[in-house]
């Protein structure tokens, strides 16, 4: 027995004297100690017996940390109350307490079993642990904890039986359990709240058993057997429990959704004014929600060859009709816009057409020209029906004619009058055989009349005449074209030779007067023609003089050239003589013969001139949107303004379109106009660059026409949509269309990108959601 | 051959290339599906190759044509750099990257000045940065524990009497107050902001409102919201709700026509009035929402037809602070019925203290919170320019304000609420507990709130096409088809989640300095490693 006092007198022992004292006893075999200490800390621990012996002390009076690190075999009783920490990092000695315990009993123990007999102090049982290896430590407490109690606790169990703790609101303290991660603590009476995620739990069977269990040896450490029976009432019991590692996870904090549901604002707050189902779409959307759709614009655009082509030839449609096989549609189709694809288109056109051709941004246009030459001696058939309406036209050249070849396949009854003994205008009196055929001119001319036109040569319209042809007429159309050679006022401009007359002349057959050196005029197509007439005349050498860079083509000037003509610009023709032609800056050509090709105006002075019919400059009609210049009468053609031959042939296209509906009758429809499509809506990247020497027969230029704007039914949209949206539908007709599912379609524009036609296009999605209002009340 | 001129604009004048990987694309079209600003298309595009396989040379052809995705080259349909496309892409083939060589704020200027929404990206040095939490309470007096202490984390919202100014007296041995004393609420120290209906979208402007009325309904945290000049919904001024907003008025007035409608029909009263002067992002300059965001319940909140509108710089009634103080707080007071704080909100400038110290003096007592908004802030749309160039950090300007209050033995009295890149480093929390140690009463956020509602944006030109209308998130737009892809539940619960996180890191800071209440004025506790920052606000330099 080691038994020792502390206090001697006033002579009190230091901690560091006792426990020293404690620890020599210890390791010499002592097992028993009754220490009568006097607020020493530290007092029981962590000590062990040489042979493994129990240790067991009596203590009274003791200071802070009583049993303190305390090991197995060490067994402590204190009588009365201790001071705080009794138990701190208890390891595995029995600690027991008769009265009350300071703050912080048990703190970090992770072993043995700490009976107190009274009340706990604050933070009681905090960080407690229990280490897997030994059993976990126990903490019971007869009576209540102060505040914070239990705090981070990680293992073990704790037993507040809250005997005689009626009068505290709870048995715990506040804030019982904060940052509780493991172990148990069972409660007797009344707690206060305990943090979200601890639970609060009634005992199970093993619970029970577990007090019931230790119960005995609790209440007979304190010495309390007395209250057995009333401590094992279980129903009386609760325990408390942190979520395990698994149910925090499951546990979802917030929820948003029922919030707005069952307590926000019904239907949101916006619900006056903007109509919303809150439903979440996924940033890709079909239908009504797409941010764009797709369209299949087939021919909405016009082709450049089409656009640039005044008569307005669609020859990507020509090939697109070669393309399914159909040939002869292909080829009829042009004659549908014009009578002379031969002597035009494949002559003396200067093809316009092939020089915006979208091919030759690729290697070479595609050859229109050529192309339309293979149309030249096909027949029509004449219109099935007649409409009884007669139409007079004035002038046989290709205006009038090309008006009167629209009319008549409408059914009209076209009569065209010309004083020239043969029809066909320019292409008949002024261009050169050599660069049109006459056969060929004539071949056209007689399918003219195979629609059934009639031709009136030698036909001189006056005033009279042209009241009288009014009058037996539904409709006249004046297409006279330019036929007075203009000149300026030169000094000397008696001595001009007239350009048109001399042409005139040459394909009359006559030859009329030529000199040696001649200078023309003017180095326009006619200012060529002109030259190459003079050279056919015999004339010697020919200069061509212009105010600028000459305008004709490099074809015919490169002729001309070679013949040893020549061109002088910028040259501004100040006066003529006899001897030749002197410029404004000293320069003289000497001549024989100056003729004079910088154009022509028309004449027309068999027109009424009491109906207000606008003239420009004296000399050009000005016609009414719709080509009449009077009641009844129209125009087309260079009475409106000088032009190329194709630009007199669709003049006259389109003043056929409001004849046509001017005798019928009909609401005037305007004339159908397009744009020319935008390069970059056409693909190109899938034509290949061809050698310049292999251009083929034009027919097989299908494979190089890009199809602007018209669909070629390639089917690199249908095999492209990534959501297979798009369906080819075949008509009856033969036609067919490319349409895309908008209940699949998500708006990507891919059909766009691989069309190579332009076809396709991707806008902003034009339907409106009506999502939002004014909120008014319907 | 191609057919380029040298003045045609390229991607490569534009602030963002997008950068695609042909071998990996899928061509699902997804991304130029869902590509909002048209930055992107799909086009054709050839491979004409010669080769020669043989030992010799022997020419062989081929010509490939595929399709490819491909940025557009233009100064109004350009990438924005907001990653939709990544984001969507199956197959990581396509991402926008910053261009450094942009050319656009040179080039874009043919229909005058360039707009844009977001925040200053020139002026993108945060002096809250260079400062911390330095004084650590340990052995000298024990820090706080988050976990276990009870902390007071609320501010005043209302003008703040001194003790000896308040009006009580002892009736029948009862103090009593004797007569009408000006509101105070006692709010949360984050005030989301200033953010109008027509700038956000009805989803996005409903999820921060609706998150608001979580924390205070659910979380116990009273967090207010300022409507911002666009008018409130009726169905909020009508319901219970109310009371945790706070109605704007600022120099357009805008929406004020159904705020007055709704008076007699509403059953609590709003939990404050904000008087907009100026704001941080464009200071000196008005309001500005493009056409295009001025959808039919905008123009009707607002009663306005479909144009682009702009708030006058000032207030047109307004010619001086005093005209300020005594008719706008007064009619604001008055409407309702002198129950409600009513504070004013100004650019930081450097008259901030001049106009803090005249509302501290003045002798009605009328103003019930001083909000300053510094360049940092952001907005929907406004000229790049003032953007970019016009502005005035705010963390000095809360501090002399605080100690010019001090100095009067007034602090305190008009709440101090600081604002304008609060949280722009992602952490609000410890920006607000700098801004309070040096004197504010709080802070308060914007963007950081559109942010957590999937706003993209940043200070490196990320996006910032408030303005235009096609926000790819549906937050700052009224097109149905981009406002339904916003889910305003999950919008919501990031706030939530973020305000929360806010507290519990607000008491992590409030923790090592030991306060248990806001740490208003509390300096000390803050230290610099930049001398100069260190210097002006008057706290420790250390290094």
């Amino acid at each position: 027995m080691f038994k020792i006092e502390t206090m001697q007198g006033h002579d009190r022992m230091s901690t560091q004297d006792l426990l020293l004292a404690i620890g020599d006893a210890v390791k010499q075999g002592e097992t028993e100690f009754e220490i009568e200490a006097s607020g020493q800390h530290d007092i029981g621990g962590p000590l062990w017996h040489p042979e493994g012996k129990t240790l067991h002390f009596h203590v009274t009076n003791a200071g802070q940390r009583l049993g303190s690190m305390c090991l197995p075999g060490t067994e402590i009783v204190a009588d009365g109350s201790v001071s705080a920490d009794v138990g701190w990092l208890n390891s595995g000695g029995t600690i027991t307490v008769k009265g009350d315990a300071g703050d912080t009993a048990g703190h970090c123990s992770s072993g043995g079993k700490i009976f107190i007999g009274g009340r706990g102090g604050t933070r009681t049982g905090s960080l407690m642990k229990h280490d897997p290896l030994y059993e976990e430590p126990e903490l019971w407490i007869l009576k209540n904890v102060g505040s914070f109690s239990f705090e981070f606790m990680g293992g073990g169990r704790a037993i507040v039986c809250g005997y005689d703790s009626e009068q505290f609101a709870s048995v715990l303290g506040d804030r019982a359990c904060v940052g509780m991660v493991g172990g148990v603590v069972y409660v007797r009476g009344t707690i206060d709240t305990y943090p979200a995620d601890i639970k609060y739990l009634d005992l199970d069977e093993d619970d029970i058993a577990f007090l019931d269990g230790g119960m005995d040896e609790f209440l007979q450490h304190i010495e309390r057997e007395d209250l057995r029976q009333e401590l094992s009432d279980w129903s009386q019991w609760k325990k408390l429990r942190p979520l395990t590692a698994a149910e925090k996870k499951g546990k979802k904090n917030h929820d948003l959704k029922a919030f707005r549901l069952n307590d926000w604002v019904k239907g949101g707050i916006f619900s006056d004014v903007a109509h919303d189902d809150f439903a979440v779409h996924n940033t890709l959307s079909t239908g009504l929600y797409r941010l764009r759709v797709p369209s299949w614009d087939n021919a909405k655009f016009a082709a450049p060859c089409e656009f640039n082509c005044p008569t307005g030839i669609p020859t990507q449609r020509r090939y697109d009709l070669i393309r399914q096989g159909k040939l002869d549609e292909a080829f009829q189709l042009e004659l549908q816009y014009t009578p002379f694809p031969g002597s035009v288109c494949g002559s003396v056109c200067p093809n316009p057409c092939m020089d915006h051709c979208t091919r030759g941004t690729i290697d070479e246009p595609i050859q229109i020209g050529d192309l339309g030459y293979r149309s030249a001696f096909l027949k029509v058939e004449p219109p099935k029906t007649k409409t009884g309406k007669k139409i007079a036209v004035i002038g046989g050249g290709v205006a009038g004619l090309s008006t009167a070849w629209q009319l008549a396949r409408k059914g009209h009854s076209v009569t065209v009058y010309d004083d020239a003994e043969h029809m066909g205008g320019k292409l008949e009196q002024v261009i050169p055989r050599g660069r049109l055929a006459h056969e060929l001119l004539e071949a056209e001319l007689k399918r003219i009349q195979s629609v059934g036109v009639e031709f009136v040569t030698s036909y001189k319209v006056d005033k009279e005449k042209f009241a009288a042809l009014r009058k037996e007429n539904d409709a006249v159309v004046v297409a006279t074209g330019g036929t007075k050679s203009r000149f300026f006022p030169w000094e000397g401009a008696e001595h001009l030779t007239m350009g048109l007359e001399y042409l005139k002349a040459i394909n009359r057959g006559e030859k009329p007067a030529t000199g040696k050196r001649v200078v023309v005029i003017g180095a326009g197509n006619s200012g060529m023609d002109t030259c190459r007439g003079a050279y056919e005349m015999g004339a010697e050498s020919v200069i061509a003089v212009d105010v600028q860079k000459p305008a004709a083509f490099a074809d015919e000037i490169e002729y001309i050239e070679n013949l040893g003509g020549k061109l002088v610009w910028p040259f501004f023709t100040d006066k003529i003589t006899p001897e030749g032609v002197y410029g404004n800056d000293g320069r003289f050509i000497p001549a024989d013969q100056v003729i004079v090709s910088i154009g022509e105006e028309p004449v027309l002075d068999f027109l009424p001139e009491d109906e207000g019919i606008e003239y420009f400059r004296k000399s050009w009609l000005v016609p009414k949107k719709d080509q009449s210049i009077a009641d009844g009468v129209f125009t087309a053609g260079d009475t409106i303004k000088p032009g190329r031959l194709t630009d007199a042939i669709g003049s006259g296209r389109k003043a056929a379109w409001y004849v046509d509906q001017y005798v019928m009758g009909k609401e005037t429809i305007s004339f159908p106009e397009k744009q020319q499509i935008p390069a970059d809506r056409l693909s190109k990247a899938y034509f290949d660059k061809c050698h310049h020497c292999l251009l083929g027969d034009p027919v097989d230029d299908h494979t190089r026409c890009v199809s602007c704007g018209t669909c070629r039914d390639c089917k690199m949209c249908l095999e492209s949509c990534p959501e297979k949206a798009i369906t080819r539908i075949q008509k009856e007709d033969g036609s067919w269309e490319y349409v895309s599912d908008p209940d699949r379609c998500i708006g990507c524009g891919i059909c766009a990108g691989v069309c190579p036609c332009g076809v396709w296009s991707i806008n902003d999605n034009p339907e409106k959601i009506a999502m939002y209002s004014t909120g008014a009340k319907a | 051959m191609e057919a380029v001129k040298t003045q045609d604009v390229a991607v490569n004048d534009l602030p963002w290339k997008i950068e695609y990987h042909a071998d990996r694309c899928t061509m699902c079209g997804s991304c130029v599906a869902g590509c909002s600003f048209k930055a992107i298309k799909v086009v054709t595009q050839s491979q004409s190759l010669t080769i020669s396989e043989g030992s010799q040379p022997e020419p062989k052809h081929t010509h490939v044509a595929r399709p490819i995705i491909k940025q557009v080259a233009s100064l109004t349909d350009f990438c924005r750099g907001c990653g939709m496309c990544e984001k969507i892409c199956p197959n990581n083939a396509i991402r926008p990257v910053r261009n450094p060589d942009s050319r656009r704020t040179l080039l874009a200027k043919d229909n005058g000045p360039i707009k844009r929404g977001g925040r200053t990206n020139l002026n993108a040095q945060r002096t809250l940065d260079s400062i911390v939490v330095g004084r650590i309470s340990q052995m000298t007096d024990p820090s706080l524990d988050a976990a276990r202490h009870t902390f007071d984390i609320r501010s005043p919202f209302g003008r703040v009497l001194s003790a000896k100014e308040l009006p009580f007296e002892l009736k029948d041995g009862k103090l009593v107050q004797a007569s009408h004393t000006p509101p105070v609420d006692w709010i949360y120290p984050l005030i989301f902001s200033d953010m109008s209906i027509g700038a956000l979208s009805t989803r996005a402007w409903e999820a921060v409102a609706l998150a608001v009325g979580y924390l205070n309904e659910k979380c116990g945290l009273p967090v207010r919201m300022s409507s911002g000049e666009g008018g409130m919904p009726v169905k909020l001024l009508e319901s219970e709700y109310l009371k945790y907003f706070i109605i704007q008025i600022a120099s357009g007035h805008f929406g004020w026509n159904r705020i007055i409608k709704a008076m007699p029909h509403m059953v609590t009263d709003p939990a404050g009035i904000l008087i907009k002067i100026g704001q941080g992002a464009k200071p000196g300059d008005g309001g500005l929402l493009p056409e295009a965001k001025v959808a039919e319940h905008v123009q009707a909140i607002r009663g306005v037809p479909k144009a682009t509108l702009a708030s006058p710089p000032n207030h047109q009634g307004l010619y001086s602070i005093e005209e300020s103080v005594q008719k706008m707080h007064l009619s604001m007071n008055a409407a309702f019925g002198f129950r409600v704080p009513v504070g004013i909100k100004c650019a930081a400038s450097a008259t901030s203290v001049s106009v803090y110290n005249n509302l501290l003096r003045d002798p009605y007592k009328i103003c019930g919170g001083f909000f300053l908004d510094g360049i940092q802030g952001g907005t929907g749309a406004a000229n790049e320019v003032s953007l970019d160039h016009t502005g005035h950090p705010v963390v000095s300007k809360i501090r002399d304000c605080y100690n010019a209050a001090v100095k009067q033995g007034l602090q305190g009295q008009i709440p101090l609420y600081g604002g304008g890149g609060i949280g722009m480093t992602g952490n609000a929390a410890a920006d607000a507990f700098k801004m309070m140690c040096l004197g504010a009463n709080g802070v308060f956020v914007g963007k950081v709130l559109i942010q957590l509602l999937g706003c993209v944006g940043n200070e490196q030109g990320r996006c910032n096409s408030c303005n235009t209308g096609k926000c790819p998130m549906g937050i700052c737009s009224q097109n149905p088809r981009l406002v339904k892809r916003l889910d305003i539940d999950r919008g919501a619960q990031k706030i939530v989640d973020y305000v929360l996180a806010f507290d519990a890191e607000l008491k992590k800071l409030m923790e090592p300095i030991g306060n248990s209440s806001l740490p208003i004025g509390r300096s000390d506790a803050l230290v610099s490693t930049d001398k100069a920052v260190a210097e002006k606000l008057g706290i420790q330099y250390v290094c």
